[in-house]
């Protein structure tokens, strides 16, 4: 997996041209481009959810899926228990996939074969506050394993290139002062604060 | 009422290139983003094809403009477009903005002094862009 931001609007900019607005009232017009690549379509089925954002995302309908063993996500869960199976299943649908391909199947329709586990690449745009909301839950810890490696690499990403904009950003508990998911907890405030305190 | 485009997305037109070519290209988007950066020629090409294509490909961009004009002729243009983000910046002076694809389906639905002058304001940032909604809008 890897998240690179590739384009921003600069906050220097606008704080000049509004007479030296502070960072969280540019928020709204602050807009950000990452490029997400090769993160499973589970991830990305999670990604879209935030449907303020804007998505260009790789379509399987015009790109041919080849060597899916190699172009899988393997949840670390699923390694610790041996994989084999994962590795069987993922075997059989990429046999199954270019069976149906070399059948004359169309390629949109081959890939209803595929697993949830296939990689993907995006691109995604948001705007400063919508990002900040973005981080709020998916650096939490009660977020998905892989969203949340790719928020943080998000996170990263922003903090270097607008650190006053973003060092105040992370999960919820470390953005409000206090944990919002209420019996839900994770219980682990301070290790998320200490990991996150820019 | 006056318009003034103060910041953007660099490169706007490589990156609704880079998110053309995304959707069908087995390359990565960062790939393409260097790819594209070094060839300016090749965004043209690609922008140009622009009709074919689906209008979130023109999303991934932030554009600000620096508006004055009065509480009455703002009020009109959010009551006109949800797209469109405005703070007060006090008196008669705004910050707006969004995406070129808000701009364009704007323009695309009402021919008025404040789309005309917002579309030119995208001539040197987005040249083929401006020229292709400016085709649109007749």
């Amino acid at each position: 997996m890897k998240a690179r931001l590739l384009a921003h609007t600069p906050l220097a900019l606008l704080r000049e041209a509004s007479g030296g607005l502070d960072a969280e009232s540019l928020q709204p017009h602050l807009g950000y481009t990452f490029a997400v690549e090769r993160i499973s379509r589970a991830c990305s089925h999670q990604l879209v959810r935030h449907r303020v954002a804007s998505f260009s995302q790789q379509s399987q309908r015009y790109i041919t899926v080849k060597r899916l063993q190699e172009r899988v996500v393997m949840p670390p869960s699923v390694e610790k228990a041996g994989g084999a199976e994962f590795k069987e299943l993922v075997g059989e649908a990429s046999e199954a996939y270019q069976l149906l391909v070399d059948k004359g199947v169309p390629k949109e329709d081959a890939r209803f074969v595929l697993p949830n586990a296939a990689e993907t690449s995006l691109l995604m745009t948001m705007d400063g506050r919508s990002l900040f909301h973005f981080f709020g839950l998916r650096c939490c810890n009660r977020a998905q394993w892989e969203i949340r490696a790719l928020a943080d690499a998000m996170l990263k990403e922003a903090r270097d290139a607008e650190p006053e904009v973003f060092d105040a950003a992370g999960p919820y508990c470390y953005q409000l002062g206090y944990c919002p998911e209420g019996r839900f907890t994770c219980g682990r405030m301070q290790e998320a604060l200490d990991r996150y305190r820019a | 009422m006056r318009i003034e485009l103060v910041a953007h997305t660099p490169d706007v037109e490589a990156m609704v290139a880079v998110s053309m070519l995304t959707t069908t290209s087995g390359a990565q988007p960062s790939t393409l983003h260097e790819r594209l950066l070094a060839n300016p020629v090749k965004v043209g090409e690609v922008v140009g094809r622009l009709e074919v294509q689906h209008g979130n490909v023109l999303e991934h961009n932030r554009l600000v403009w620096l508006v004055e004009a009065t509480r009455d002729e703002a009020l009109d243009v959010m009551l006109d477009t949800r797209f469109l983000t405005f703070t007060g910046l006090g008196g008669d002076r705004w910050l707006m903005s969004g995406n070129l694809r808000a701009v364009a389906e704007y323009a695309s639905r009402k021919e008025t002094e404040f789309t005309r002058r917002l579309v030119d304001s995208l001539r040197e940032a987005a040249p083929t862009i401006h020229a292709f909604i400016r085709r649109g809008a007749g």
